[in-house]
């Protein structure tokens, strides 16, 4: 919203020596946030009245004239081409250095000495579009190239006064953020913003137009729902015609960003940017019989001023007469009453209307007018008064010979003042500073309260201008005060809560991210929770419907409704996205899951909610023909994490128990087991990753319940005594079937006295290896514990070993 | 020849000392000490001088030939130890071998920066889901019931569910703010925790717009608290993220489930304040909001509001990660883009 200060001060006497600056930043502190702010003068830079002295034919272009112009103290020659100069005219020009607007289109560009048909001319003589003020000094296509900006009748100032000034338009206008104005609806009028500077300088606000009820023959108006308009005045106006507003008006109206239009319609904008009270004119001739303001009926049709038709609902209100809806309550007017160029008596209607209504038709049809913003906020039923006291004294002021023939103040049920009592010790100790009672009383009689203290007690009266919902509790005052005294002038006081606890948290998710990212070498990637319909197909294997997810009413893209179930259908996403510029990599994602399946009451037994599981999912991704080293990274990886994230530990197996996700290759998949199953480790199978796309790479992926992952409650780590005597290593090959799994071979082999542990070393398949045959290198650490063991014994412990694989896993020696 | 001893000491001592690789000193020792070596001539004309010096001369030409053999050896020695067994051509240019690098995601490490901080203040950390209802994100906040939030354009009402009101209408969680009121239902006052955590709301994306956020608030609830003791989370948050002390000011702001509510606005660290195109010409940033949970905040949280006041402050680390980095394009960060991420480790 833009506010005037010429108008402002118009309410409000302000302190001589009070900036701009100063006022921007203490209502952007205290109030409301001022975005900017431009003295209009400044806009029109470069741009002054000239006196156009004499005139001359271009000597190279029939359609020219060169003008010689007194441009205040100097004479200029400037080519012009507008059919409706005359000597003796005042003119806008251009010096250079302006910035115009050519035939006021496109961009603005600066003003430059230039010869104009072999002439040297001295900037511009401008039209009114070519300044940015077409919407004061209008003029039709039919006037061709007469559209020079005549200002002889608006000025009187001389040649050289900026063009700004000479028309009565130097002011300064700040733009506050209509967001930081939600709960303020008194704010909404140029009245609301001078009585805020009021109560900030302590100075006192100007008398404005008395307020009285004038006397004239009821107007038959009804209310069908007070509560929908708790207040309705109808003043029926005659002797009226439609043409402009005095120059003053609609240059007000202008330097707020309305457009002038008429004086009937000027004054009615007019009011409400001054009091912030909407109102509204219609021409009473159109008007048959009496007027109601009534619910609409559903399926009523209503032609809108702005040439919209609407098909209203019952939740609508409309203003109506015999015929039908004129106007949507609140909102906009109808076309069968807007006032036309015939207009010669009107009904002028100042209205409350309730606040939802409002804002939920407003909602309904997307009209989201001057009139809606301000009565969806809830403004007062009070400050008609104020309206139509102003809204006579302008009627008065433009069309002397008006009268009154109508007048009706449907106002059944007046506001109630908010009041409130605030106990002052509470006050103290939330402000952290004691307010000396006069203070207070002070402060909150400026911004219009009424206050008494009775001991510990201040009862406060709230105006009416915030009466509707703004001021309802003793916090509010407490902030009234704050915001008064300047949030500057507190003290940032220490914290001083004290905990008798100490905090024990023991989520093992953030160890287990940084184990993963700083110990693993992956990188944490986020992505969305919804999931696109085809990559739920591809990884999870059928639809979203029929799998039973949730999802969302409105969602990001019609084929993202499902929420995920699962995190690697967007991790697999990410890794198509990745391949591209990478061609080994790892990444991983730690966030929710949303189960399908029913509704659980987990917090609170008035609420049902999806069960939600926090997971955390990895992709090891490389080349097609890295399995097996992608399968041994990534499960060594899982294996390592309970140790070092301290965590209970995990094993690992494929057992008919668990069932293989459809995602997962048929060979390399296995489930993970801590207490109970949490999560797999699988080779994404070649299906799955043909259907999203991924052609020349295999992906190991892993998911895991973070939920279900205990972590330790303290180190379990055990100590043993370091052994007396040395340790050997003994290396073994040999040769097994392709079958025999490394689990076999270390059952086969079993620890004991002397075998201290067994490791896995490599294997190998070539040219000296037999086809269906691997070579499998195993390290024994041998070890007595009572004496130093000599090469035989040593060599013999290894050669036990080597009889029982051969003779159990049917294995052979490399050297056979 | 007294003289002459003292100069071969001296001029011996400094070329000895002088000398910096093991075949050069071998040169100086034969000069010095060897078979013809001064030292060694001297001594064997002794026998020939006269019977009165002769015993002075021997002794001081004997002392002087121990001294430079002693010197000799140690510099031997130094030069011996000091010496490298690896060529001079040795590239000390070439690059180091790296442990595996990851990272954590941007959003993560300005987290867990914060969280450390927090919890050096003695702040709990605490997460809830990001599927909430109704009944958490706006009934328990003191939204009125016809707030635009509530509707869908604002945020992601779980379809099936539209009919329905309260704790059974479902939603990604537009805000953290209700978990605020979890806590405080679960928990003994007076509180003090923060609750990170993702977020989501139905708008248009763009550079500048994302529909999944990423929020960190922070609450105490106590009896007796100021509100101008806020402004320490606040100093705490912005001086953890900026890696210095960043001017702040709180103003007037409001939000439903805030009394009084503010605005907190940082300095424009782009300018120094001095005004610039990132701020709007005024040295301020408008960061978070934050403000005393409103009476009505705490009544659902089960606290009398005439007993327990608090502060709480809630910040989109998506903004704040942008300004840290000077990233232009919040899309980025959910883009699982490694050549992006990458530049965070």
């Amino acid at each position: 919203m833009k506010i005037s200060m010429n108008w402002v001060k118009e309410y409000v006497e302000l302190p001589k020596d009070l900036s701009i600056e100063k006022i921007a930043y203490d209502l952007t502190m205290a109030t409301v946030e001022v975005e900017k702010w431009d003295n209009i003068v400044t806009q029109f830079d470069k741009i002054t009245v000239g006196v156009v002295l004499k005139l001359d034919k271009h000597p190279n272009a029939d359609k020219l004239t060169l003008c010689q112009v007194d441009i205040g103290g100097e004479v200029k020659e400037i080519v012009c081409g507008g059919t409706n100069l005359r000597e003796g005219m005042k003119v806008a020009v251009s010096q250079p250095g302006a910035m115009v607007r050519w035939h006021g289109e496109g961009d603005l560009i600066e003003i430059k000495k230039s010869k104009v048909r072999g002439v040297e001319s001295f900037g511009m003589i401008c039209a009114s579009s070519e300044i940015g003020l077409f919407e004061l000094f209008p003029y039709n296509d039919a006037d061709g190239e007469a559209t020079i900006l005549d200002l002889t009748d608006f000025t009187t100032a001389t040649a050289g006064t900026n063009i700004a000034t000479a028309l009565g338009l130097d002011d300064v206008i700040l733009e506050v953020d209509n967001k930081s104005l939600t709960n303020r609806p008194d704010l909404w009028g140029h009245y609301g913003i001078a009585r805020e500077l009021s109560a900030f300088y302590g100075v006192p606000m100007k008398a404005i137009d008395p307020i009285f009820a004038p006397s004239a023959p009821a107007l038959d108006i009804t209310i069908v729902e007070p509560k929908k308009s708790p207040r309705y005045i109808g003043l029926k106006i005659e002797g009226l015609n439609v043409k402009p507003a005095p120059f003053g008006l609609q240059a007000r109206l202008w330097s707020v960003g309305l457009r002038p239009i008429n004086a009937i319609v000027d004054i009615t904008n007019y009011v409400m940017l001054a009091t912030g009270q909407p109102t509204h004119a219609f021409d009473s001739d159109k008007i048959s019989g009496h007027i109601t303001v009534r619910p609409a009926n559903q399926g009523e049709k209503l032609l809108l001023l702005d040439n919209q038709e609407l098909t209203l609902t019952a939740d609508d209100l409309v203003i109506a007469d015999d015929e039908g809806a004129v106007g949507l309550a609140g909102v906009m007017g109808g076309k069968r009453d807007s006032v036309l160029p015939e207009t010669d008596k009107i009904i002028l209607e100042i209205a409350n209307f309730d606040a939802i209504g409002i804002r939920r038709t407003a909602s309904r049809y997307d009209a989201r007018t001057d009139a809606a913003a301000r009565y969806e906020k809830a403004i007062d039923p009070q400050r008609a008064d104020d309206a139509l006291a102003l809204s006579l004294n302008l009627f008065s002021e433009i069309y002397p010979q008006n009268k009154i023939t109508g007048y009706k103040d449907n106002y059944p049920q007046p506001l109630e003042r908010k009041k409130i009592t605030v106990s002052l010790k509470w006050l103290e100790s939330r402000l952290g500073k004691q307010l000396p009672n006069d203070d207070i009383a002070r402060t909150l009689g400026l911004l219009g309260f009424e206050t008494s203290f009775e001991g510990d007690h201040l009862h406060a009266i709230a105006p009416s201008w915030r009466s509707t919902g703004d001021i309802s509790i003793p916090d509010d005052i407490m902030e009234e005060l704050a915001r008064m005294h300047g949030y500057e002038n507190f003290e940032a006081a220490p914290i001083t809560t004290s905990f008798s606890h100490a905090i024990n948290q023991t989520d093992p998710d953030r160890n287990i991210r940084e184990y993963l990212a700083l110990r693993c070498g992956m990188q944490e990637v986020y992505t969305y929770p919804w999931l696109k319909d085809d990559i739920i197909a591809a990884i999870l294997g059928d639809t979203g419907d029929k799998l039973n997810l949730f999802s969302l009413s409105a969602p990001p893209a019609p084929d993202e409704k499902y929420l995920r179930p699962s995190l690697l259908p967007n991790l697999c996403k990410a890794v198509v996205g990745n391949v591209r510029y990478y061609n080994e990599f790892a990444i991983f994602e730690s966030a929710q899951v949303f189960l399908p399946g029913d509704l659980v009451s987990k917090y609170d037994k008035r609420e049902a909610l999806p069960i939600q599981q926090r997971r955390i999912a990895g992709a090891f991704v490389g080349g097609a023909d890295s399995v097996d080293a992608l399968f041994r990274k990534a499960k060594g990886v899982l294996e390592a994490m309970p140790r070092l994230t301290h965590i209970e530990s995990l094993s690992f197996n494929q057992n008919d128990k668990v069932a293989k996700p459809h995602w997962a290759d048929e060979t390399v998949w296995l489930s993970i087991k801590g207490t109970e199953n949490i999560g797999t480790l699988a080779l994404l199978s070649k299906k799955a990753a043909l259907a999203v796309g991924i052609k020349n790479h295999a992906v190991l992926l892993f998911e895991l319940n973070l939920d279900a992952l205990s972590p330790l409650a303290s180190r379990e780590n055990k100590f043993s005594h370091l052994p007396a005597f040395p340790i050997s290593d003994y290396d073994i090959s040999l040769l097994f079937d392709e079958g025999v799994k490394w689990q076999d071979i270390t059952a086969s082999i079993k620890k004991g006295e002397l075998i201290r542990s067994v490791s896995y070393v490599g294997e190998y398949r070539g040219k000296q290896i037999p086809e269906g045959k691997k070579s499998i290198t195993i390290r024994l650490k041998i070890v007595s514990s009572e004496k130093t063991l000599n090469s035989s014994e040593i060599e013999n412990c290894a050669n036990a070993v080597i009889k029982r694989l051969c003779k159990q896993l049917n294995a052979e020696t490399r050297e056979k | 020849m007294k003289e002459k001893l003292d100069a071969i000491l001296k001029n011996g001592t400094e070329k000895i000392a002088a000398v910096a690789n093991l075949a050069a000193l071998q040169e100086i020792k034969s000069a010095l000490i060897g078979k013809t070596g001064e030292i060694t001539e001297i001594l064997k004309q002794v026998p020939k001088l006269d019977p009165a010096i002769r015993p002075e001369i021997g002794k001081a030409a004997n002392q002087i030939k121990q001294q430079l053999s002693a010197l000799i050896d140690s510099r031997t020695e130094e030069i011996q130890l000091k010496a490298s067994e690896i060529s001079p051509d040795f590239d000390f240019t070439v690059p180091g071998i790296l442990p595996p690098m990851g990272g954590l995601h941007p959003i993560t490490q300005m987290c867990y920066d914060l969280n450390d901080a927090f919890r050096s203040m003695g702040f709990e950390i605490f997460q809830e889901d990001d599927i909430s209802s109704e009944l958490y994100c706006f009934d328990n906040l003191n939204f009125p019931a016809e707030h635009p939030a509530r509707e869908s354009m604002d945020t992601y009402w779980l379809a099936g569910h539209d009919a329905e009101s309260g704790g059974r209408r479902l939603c990604l969680r537009p805000h953290l703010t209700g978990a605020s009121v979890r806590y405080m239902q679960t928990h003994k006052p007076p509180y003090r925790f923060v609750y990170p955590g993702r977020a989501y709301r139905n708008e248009a994306t763009d550079a500048r717009h994302e529909r999944a956020f990423f929020q960190y608030e922070a609450l105490i609830v106590d009896h007796d608290f100021k509100f101008a003791s806020g402004m320490i989370m606040i100093k705490t948050i912005l001086s953890k993220v900026f890696g210095r002390d960043v001017p702040i000011r709180m103003r007037v702001g409001f939000f439903p489930f805030v009394e009084p509510g503010f605005e907190i606005d940082m300095g424009c660290l782009v300018c120094d304040q001095k005004g610039c195109s990132v701020c709007k010409q005024v040295g301020w940033i408008e960061v978070m909001p934050g403000g005393s949970p409103h009476p009505n905040v705490l009544r659902a949280a089960s606290l009398d509001p005439a007993d327990f006041t608090g502060f709480y402050v809630n910040i989109g680390l998506d903004r704040l990660v942008m300004m840290r980095y000077g990233i232009d394009d919040v899309r980025l960060l959910r883009s699982g883009d490694l050549r992006f991420l990458e530049q965070f480790r």
